[in-house]
């Protein structure tokens, strides 16, 4: 099932959030553990990480609303369309389209990472009105900002590589740099359930 | 060579540091949940998930163990060996994960770190203090009165009949 699938069924607790950047989070915003998740959309681990790792967190933590998950931008400065891709995902989180996108990126990734057609394989996941306002609002400073933002708050963690979950847990972050073993992540998030 | 005392003092203070390091390794890993460090020995995909599960639940009381044997100087012979063996794994291991751009967690002092050319040259820089530490041990000092070219058997007194 696709990861965009599963999230659909949050839309009404994504919209009772709190928070800024509505189209980026799911999930419970009050559930006891948040999990900062930053990515770049043309690293490799990522990729691996959104589609096989994801789904099943998102079915036994986020659904359940004993997790809450919040997307972040890290593009890395040696992925040339990285930051373009990023602007693009954080335009459709504002049409609430952030994870139909970050789907089909990560999906794509290989062609778009080559071709640079970055507009072009979003466009597959948008409306002609979505796109319209998703290749203005990418070009916003508020966006550019928005992804900007992401990247010195995950400077300030600090993260030096991506993929990395950040666990949080009242005052404590645990960072997770790179691919996970979901039945250890399990253990360790029900342990810190308890 | 010989053991001057500036030497003593830099071996005295290589062995506290490394004793220092091997027990804040240790604090960090015992203090956090350990399924966090299973993570990080996990990712490194040389052992089976419960061989990760073994490693994380008893890797930090070993670090402990060698922490203190080094800071009390105890059991030199079998310390610094064992010292030098963990962090020449420990270092190939990152080198490898590095080479092949994993981006996993170092999982030296807790979870977080990912691999860097910092922590390879931090890893690096331990590795090479305790195999000097290591060869200190073993090193043989000549015995005592062979030192000095001049040697000479001492003289007997000739029996007097």
């Amino acid at each position: 099932m696709k990861l965009s699938a599963l999230l659909f069924a949050l839309l009404p607790l994504v919209a009772a959030a709190p928070s800024i950047d509505k189209g980026k989070t799911f999930g419970n915003p009050s559930a006891p553990i948040t999990i900062e998740l930053f990515s770049d959309f043309q690293c490799p681990a990522c990729r691996q990480l959104h589609m096989d790792l994801l789904p099943s967190l998102v079915r036994d933590y986020i659904v359940p609303g004993k997790a809450y998950l919040v997307y972040k931008e890290f593009p890395l400065p040696q992925h040339n369309h990285s930051r373009e891709a990023a602007a693009y995902a954080c335009a459709a989180a504002r049409v609430g389209k952030y994870e139909q996108v970050a789907d089909v990126l990560f999906q794509n990734q290989p062609t778009w990472s080559n071709d640079g057609k970055v507009f072009e394989t979003i466009s597959s996941a948008l409306t002609p009105a979505e796109q319209k306002k998703v290749q203005t609002l990418a070009k916003d400073p508020s966006i550019l900002e928005e992804v900007q933002q992401d990247v010195q708050e995950g400077q300030s963690v600090p993260i030096n590589a991506t993929p990395t979950m950040v666990i949080i847990r009242g005052a404590k972050k645990y960072p997770l740099p790179g691919p996970i073993n979901y039945n250890l992540l399990r253990g360790f998030l029900d342990g810190l359930s308890k | 060579m010989a053991r001057t005392p500036a030497l003593r003092i830099a071996l005295l203070l290589f062995r506290l540091g490394l004793g220092g390091i091997f027990g804040y390794a240790a604090w960090v890993k015992l203090r956090e949940p350990w399924m966090l460090f299973a993570m990080s020995v996990d990712a490194y995909h040389v052992l089976p998930e419960w061989g990760a599960v073994a490693v994380a639940r008893t890797l930090p009381w070993l670090e402990l163990t060698l922490a203190v044997l080094l800071v009390s100087g105890l059991w030199k012979k079998i310390a610094m060996p064992a010292s030098s063996l963990l962090l020449a794994v420990f270092f190939s291991l990152m080198v490898r994960s590095y080479v092949r751009g994993e981006g996993i967690s170092c999982g030296c002092f807790g979870a977080g770190e990912a691999i860097s050319p910092l922590t390879l040259l931090r890893d690096g820089a331990l590795l090479a203090v305790s195999l000097v530490l290591t060869a200190a041990v073993f090193w043989k000092k000549p015995p005592v009165g062979l030192k000095t070219p001049d040697f000479q058997l001492p003289k007997i007194a000739e029996p007097q009949l």
